[in-house]
């Protein structure tokens, strides 16, 4: 048989398990307001602590610091002659961050003294991206029954699906990169390398007021960008892995988008997570460079 | 053309409602859709180059692929600001 036939016989078959389906389930709407799935981006209060209230953006914030440290340095206080398949890992996302990401965009002693802010922020944002995809009872608007006991439904949720930490991690490169340049050429110095050499002197004024407002809205860009990826990377898993059914209620339609959800789950996971961390760590250290260096 | 949709009209309740929804619903579909037109653009120059410049010179392979990654995010996220715009006309 030619892989064209199994193709099309393959296709055949799961057009006629989606008619099977709606012919047995029937596809009529019946909208459904008990279970909303849309609530797993509900921040509720979990419990207080004192005048804090928590919810799961900050345990998730914790989880993603404390997996990243504990792991580092358990992989660090373990390292071997022959290192093993953890290790290995490890050491290759070390020579990236390292070689890749920072002595590739600043000059090496500077290098040298940025490299464990822009490894940090590579490594919390890709821990934390990647446990916004395993599913967690964090879903406390809805409760579960399983086995006699009350548990919260399960959700997909990340501290970055949140526009609250990758802006404030924005922030911090914001104020990190501003104060380099400064400290490097002095605050009219600095103001001053926001103008390309060779432009005129009369448009000067302008190209630097659009310097400024582009140099904040990198604040803008940085930020959303990462929380937009991640928001819309959970929302799109949810919907097609089953919110769109249970709105709406009809249960054929999940026949149809079931397989969509899993590809792109593979796809945010092993694609997604990863590149945005990389793209904030870049152009962190892309800002931090051009901030030192003489013309931006 | 058909009279009674000028009664339906004519009737509707809240209107000013309704044409509001209607334009919450047009945002979100623009802000997402055109949005997604232009990074799939951006995105197919990019990986097109990519082939191109890679057959070409297959030595730099690394390289490129380095900064391949990082066009493609960068293109990418252009289509969620379209994308979070539409959400926040839809939304608030």
């Amino acid at each position: 048989m030619t892989t064209r036939r199994k193709v099309f016989i393959g296709l055949g078959l799961y057009v006629l398990v989606i008619v099977l389906f709606a012919v047995i389930f029937g596809w009529t709407r019946n909208d459904n307001n008990e279970f909303q799935p849309q609530n797993e981006f509900k921040l509720g209060t979990l419990f207080s602590l004192g005048p804090v209230d928590v919810n799961k953006a900050h345990l998730y914030v914790l989880a993603a610091a404390i997996l990243m440290c504990a792991t580092m340095i358990y992989v660090a206080r373990r390292m071997t002659q022959r290192p093993n398949r953890v290790q290995t890992f490890v050491e290759v996302l070390f020579t990236a961050m390292r070689d890749n990401i920072t002595r590739g965009n600043m000059s090496d002693d500077m290098a040298a003294r940025w490299f464990p802010f822009v490894g940090a922020l590579f490594l919390f944002i890709w821990f934390s991206n990647l446990i916004g995809y395993i599913p967690l009872p964090t879903n406390v608007e809805h409760k579960v029954d399983i086995l006699g006991v009350q548990v919260p439904s399960f959700a997909l949720y990340a501290a970055t699906a949140n526009l609250s930490i990758p802006l404030v991690l924005a922030l911090i490169v914001f104020v990190a990169y501003n104060t380099v340049g400064i400290r490097e050429k002095g605050f009219i110095g600095y103001i001053k390398s926001f103008i390309p050499a060779g432009v005129p002197g009369p448009l000067r004024p302008f190209i630097l007021a659009l310097e400024i407002a582009s140099n904040f809205m990198r604040l803008i860009s940085l930020s959303v960008r990462l929380f937009a990826n991640i928001l819309a990377g959970h929302l799109i898993i949810l919907f097609m892995g089953g919110a769109l059914v249970i709105i709406l209620g009809i249960e054929a339609l999940g026949i149809i988008t079931f397989p969509f959800a899993i590809l792109l789950f593979i796809f945010e996971v092993g694609l997604v997570a990863t590149l945005q961390a990389f793209i904030f760590a870049t152009l962190t250290a892309i800002y931090l460079g051009g901030a030192a260096s003489e013309s931006h | 053309m058909d009279l009674a949709v000028i009664t339906t009209l004519a009737q509707a309740q809240d209107l000013a409602g309704a044409g509001g929804d209607a334009g919450k619903a047009i945002a979100l579909g623009v802000g997402g859709g055109l949005g997604a037109v232009g990074a799939g653009i951006g995105i197919g120059q990019i990986f097109g180059k990519v082939i191109e410049s890679v057959t070409r010179q297959p030595e730099m392979r690394d390289e490129i692929t380095s900064i391949q990654w990082l066009g493609f995010a960068l293109t990418e996220a252009c289509f969620f600001y379209g994308l979070v715009a539409g959400l926040i006309a839809f939304f608030l």
